[in-house]
């Protein structure tokens, strides 16, 4: 499965052709240079800042590197050790495997959900929008994690409103079963960022459809269903997309919540703590490097099929007649 | 298509300019911003780098030491940066891989191994042997704690020893009088016990234990083993301890743990995660801390503090007198002469030394340390008086700096006792899986 | 009535959604108002008096830097972001949205592959090539690859926009003999606000709030910003004074949040008010 399959925004399917012909058949075609000169800052940023580096690791994958001395050529044996030989390597691909599936649901509906109900909302909305969107202004620093832990400690604030319900958990970060969900909360707690892109998404969405809809007699629901979730589908598949690919790679709010070590006994040892743990902590470079180009294909297999799924419901407005 | 307002069409035509010149430029600005980034050295003027990690009053300190070098200096600059300790490893390894160390760095105990064998670091030996360096009033024990391979890469800024802060009021209450150097672990568990039974409230309302559980801890478990005769490291790539001697100490910890006599799993988790002691949340009675740390504890309860030994096996203590911290040179240095003499300045110029005080714990050489000592009071004059006694009692010369597998180990030491806590694994079985790794570790 | 509870009903929602979302934020404020010695260990949400000393220790800086030039050197390289990645992300953007060249599948594949790779693993590399470049303990690594769009969320963000707009505007100006620079600033460019503004507002709080590149390669402590400053005053190896932390924490955040308060108004100015008349 290579990346180069991913789908791109071209003037795919049928639709497209015919906009082709159609051009064509005006008689204009495009001159390409001007795409180059668009492209230019882009190209030197590939190269420089991400192509070179990007091959550097690629090369550190297949070497003993410590940071210090030079790196000396291993082969695969880093990915060998890597899917033969180590537990933990395994134990930190379930712990992500299992955040991802749980929390990108769960961001991804708060910011819909937010997102529409500021919609609906018209007076003070300002004030709420910057409500709603204010526990993302502070990323994930260390005063937030203390915050967190404090509401999700023994006798903390969690633990007093679930024990009105009779549920006693005690303390969620120091217990291996929920320290887990410490971090989901504290990611999804933050759904600013995919909230505002909903409604920027929101926005685009001409009015005038609506009030067409309205004309036509279709209630709220219907309306939601044919106008706002085919229109908005782009930028739900861009921020699921996003969403994803960033969850398999939280570090932040795992790093500040178990305080660097992905503890207690490596509940939250996610895969790139656990990568960060081999490189920086461990000075294993070289294994850590192939530890980031696996997670990049598994990334990359993934997001390809999102691509691939993604003509069956994604609607683009280019596209349509 | 409707016609812009002519306004918003200049703006928009202005704007247009200006991403395109901006475009264009961001090629010519990074060709000329490669030019003049780098800072030509002017004349004969020397300007050094000088990192180190630490506190507001280190920094002030540690500034004014400085400056009076470049008062003595004035053709050499000095640009410091400090950073927290996470943070600061962190960068220094990215600087190590990235192109060299600063002039002079701040470097931890754990590592120089690291740093000395990856070749990050000057070997001193030629200036102290042309006497730019001096050791003479250093302890030689410390000196050697620098001294890797058969070189001298860093030299001890500081030096510390380990012990329990603990609640002197609890105890009192309890009816136990203050620990001695000569007490064992057997007294130590009967200690805990007692304050445990006793079901004091801590000031979040739940019983307070007898003291923290030192089971994740390295330097714990260093102390434990030197108190029976053996220790940590046999050599650079061999453990001093075999699988049955971590199991004991682990079974010892976790016994007392299950019975309540120490802090419960989950608070000692949170700990390891936070920092923040469970003594200094009012959890527990004792805790193991660092001389120096004592000064900065604060009861939640407002009862008072002091600070009790390591405990020992038959008279034999396992605590020792280590470097707290050690300062290096750079091996890319461009100075390392002038590198050399402000590292000098900084250990054994009198007037440095009475600014600097004990800001990294007592001063290494001792003609300094006499005089900061005199000026000392309050809990430092506390540290002071404690290390006095352990002196008195004696206490074994400390080992070579730790392998540069250490700090993958120190990791795995908290995680797989965390297993043994948490049930997922006996102390056995913990105690093998940390050998496994600890040998693949140090092979490696 | 069903008219009223219609009205209200959304209203009584968000306040409920909000209690709960900002209860953190409101702890956080609390705190940083608490005596030390009721920060780590008292439960009680209230302090028993208010310790407004922890602000001036917060204001007094950081290794005798002053939290003005903190928050101005946070303020410069979180400007230089937004600008960088507004220019940068949109020219590349409309590139790939818009125009026909060769290798446009395998550039775009690229720059969303790019997003995949965790940013540790490139930072070594990233450091020896500013290193060389003689850039480290300055802003320029923090900002110059802004400007070299390599920030690929935001060019995924925006192409994603660009595809949403109607190509008859562009074809319309094409037949009147506009080029795809004039098309680009006149035609997709302002129909793209809703992007820009988000790209501007994101780039802004990131930029902010980004510890981990600050940390490798600003050294000296007047390069230093708010955030690296927040990380040194909890210094584990000695007394952490919580409550100055806490304090600091809300003086780093003020500046975002009025980022954000102001600029938010113009995420509502979409296609709405851009009078498109299809």
């Amino acid at each position: 499965m290579s990346v180069s399959q991913i789908d791109v925004p071209k003037p795919a399917g049928p639709a497209a052709d015919r906009a082709d012909a159609r051009r064509r058949a005006r008689g204009r075609r495009e001159a390409r240079w001007p795409a180059y000169v668009f492209l230019t800052p882009w190209m030197i940023g590939a190269v420089a800042v991400t192509l070179v580096p990007m091959a550097v690791s690629l090369y550190l994958s297949f070497t003993s590197y410590d940071m210090f001395n030079a790196p000396h050529w291993v082969g695969l044996r880093n990915y060998r050790e890597m899917l033969f030989d180590d537990p933990r390597y395994w134990r930190s691909v379930l712990t992500t495997l299992k955040y991802v599936v749980i929390a990108v649901p769960l961001k991804l509906a708060l910011a819909l959900g937010a997102a529409l109900l500021l919609k609906r909302l018209r007076a003070g909305r300002g004030f709420y929008r910057s409500a709603f969107y204010a526990p993302s202004l502070l990323g994930a620093s260390m005063s937030i994690a203390l915050v967190f832990r404090a509401l999700f400690n023994d006798g903390g604030t969690v633990d007093n409103v679930l024990g009105t319900f009779g549920i006693h958990l005690g303390g969620w970060v120091g217990d291996p079963h929920l320290a887990t969900f410490v971090v989901v909360m504290l990611t999804i707690w933050q759904f600013g960022a995919p909230m505002v892109i909903f409604l920027a998404g929101l926005q685009q969405i001409s009015p005038e459809l609506y009030e067409a809809a309205g004309l036509d007699g279709a209630g709220a629901w219907r309306q939601f269903v044919s106008i706002t979730v085919p229109m908005l589908s782009p930028v739900v598949f861009f921020n699921l997309v996003l969403e994803m690919i960033q969850s398999f790679q939280v570090f932040t709010p795992a790093f500040v919540v178990s305080g660097g070590n992905g503890g207690p006994a490596d509940s939250t040892l996610f895969y790139t703590l656990y990568l960060y743990e081999r490189g920086f902590t461990a000075s294993h470079m070289g294994y850590a490097s192939a530890m980031a180009w696996l997670m990049l294909l598994a990334i990359a297999a993934v997001t390809a099929v999102m691509f691939k799924v993604s003509r069956a419901w994604v609607f683009y407005a280019d596209e349509a007649e | 298509m409707p016609e812009p307002r002519s306004g918003r069409r200049r703006f928009l035509r202005r704007r247009a300019v200006a991403t395109a010149v901006a475009a264009g430029c961001s090629t010519v600005l990074l060709a000329a911003l490669t030019s003049c980034g780098a800072s030509g050295a002017a004349g004969h003027h020397i300007t050094l780098t000088f990192t180190w990690w630490g506190n507001d009053d280190r920094q002030a300190r540690t500034e004014k030491a400085v400056r009076l070098f470049e008062k003595a200096h004035p053709d050499v600059t000095v640009q410091m940066s400090n950073a927290d300790f996470g943070s600061y490893k962190q960068r220094l390894a990215t600087q190590a891989a990235g192109g060299g160390i600063p002039d002079l760095a701040q470097l931890d105990y754990r590592q120089i191994s690291q740093f000395s064998t990856g070749g990050a670091l000057l070997p001193l030996d030629s200036y102290v042997q042309d006497g730019t360096l001096h050791t003479g009033e250093m302890d030689p024990s410390l000196v050697h704690t620098g001294h890797l391979a058969g070189k001298q890469y860093a030299l001890p800024m500081g030096r510390g020893i380990t012990g329990y802060v603990y609640d002197a009021t609890v105890f009192a209450q309890a009816g136990i009088p203050a620990p001695q150097p000569s007490w064992t672990w057997q007294d130590y568990a009967a200690v805990d016990a007692k304050i445990a039974a006793m079901k004091l409230k801590s000031p979040d309302g739940r019983t307070v234990a007898g003291s923290n559980d030192g089971g994740s801890n390295e330097d714990v478990f260093e102390d434990w083993l030197r108190s029976h005769g053996k220790q940590l490291y046999a050599g650079p790539t061999k453990l001093g301890y075999t699988e049955q001697d971590l199991a004991a100490f682990w079974s010892f910890c976790h016994r007392l743990q299950k019975s309540g006599a120490l802090v419960s799993a989950k608070d000692s988790a949170q700990a390891d995660a936070t920092g923040i002691s469970a003594f200094s949340r009012g959890l527990d009675a004792l805790d193991y801390s660092w001389d120096a740390t004592f000064t900065g504890f604060t009861s939640p309860t407002g009862h008072t503090m002091r600070y009790a030994p390591v405990p020992g096996v038959d008279g034999k203590a396992g605590a020792y007198f280590k470097p707290t911290m050690l300062i290096g040179i750079g091996a890319h240095s461009k100075h390392p002469q002038m590198a050399a003499e402000l590292m000098d300045f900084l250990l054994n110029d009198q007037q440095a030394g009475d600014i600097l005080g004990v800001t990294r714990s007592q001063p290494p050489n001792r003609a300094i340390a006499a005089e900061v000592d005199r000026k000392l009071s309050g809990p430092d004059l506390k540290v002071w008086q404690f290390d006095e006694q352990m002196q008195k009692y004696g206490v074994q010369p400390p080992p070579a700096a730790p392998p540069k597998g250490d700090v993958a180990i120190e990791s795995a030491f908290v995680r797989e006792y965390q297993r043994v806590e948490f049930g997922l694994a006996s102390p056995a079985k913990a105690a093998h899986e940390l050998v496994v790794q600890a040998k693949q570790e140090l092979e490696s | 009535m069903n008219l009223t509870m219609r009205r209200w009903l959304p209203h009584t929602v968000a306040l409920i959604a909000l209690l709960a979302l900002l209860y953190p934020l409101l702890w956080l404020l609390v705190t940083s108002v608490k005596p030390a010695d009721e920060v780590v260990t008292s439960v009680n949400l209230w302090p028993s008096h208010f310790e407004w000393s922890n602000y001036s220790t917060a204001l007094d800086g950081v290794s005798g830097v002053s939290v003005t030039r903190l928050l101005g050197n946070s303020l410069l390289i979180s400007l230089g972001a937004v600008v960088g990645n507004v220019m940068s992300c949109s020219l590349a953007a409309y590139a790939f949205a818009r125009l026909r060249f060769r290798m446009r599948g395998p550039m775009f594949a690229f720059t969303v592959a790019t997003l995949m790779l965790p940013q540790h693993v490139v930072l070594i590399p990233q450091y020896i090539i500013f290193n060389k470049l003689g850039m480290t303990n300055t802003f320029w690594p923090l900002i110059l690859p802004k400007f070299l769009a390599v920030d690929a969320f935001f060019v995924f963000l925006i192409v994603q926009f660009m595809r949403n707009l109607p190509r008859e505007l562009e074809e319309a100006a094409r037949i009147d003999g506009c080029g795809p620079f004039r098309s680009f600033f006149h035609i997709v460019l302002p129909l793209s606000r809703p992007a820009l503004i988000t790209t501007a507002i994101f780039s802004f709080i990131w930029s902010w709030n980004d510890f981990f590149a600050q940390m490798i390669y600003l050294f000296s402590p007047q390069k230093a910003t708010i955030t690296l400053a927040l990380r040194n005053f909890v210094d584990q190896s000695s007394t952490s004074a919580y409550g100055p932390m806490f304090a600091m924490s809300v003086i780093s955040v003020l500046p975002i949040v009025l980022f954000f308060f102001v600029f938010q108004r113009y995420l509502v100015q979409g296609m709405a008010t851009s009078g498109l008349k299809s």
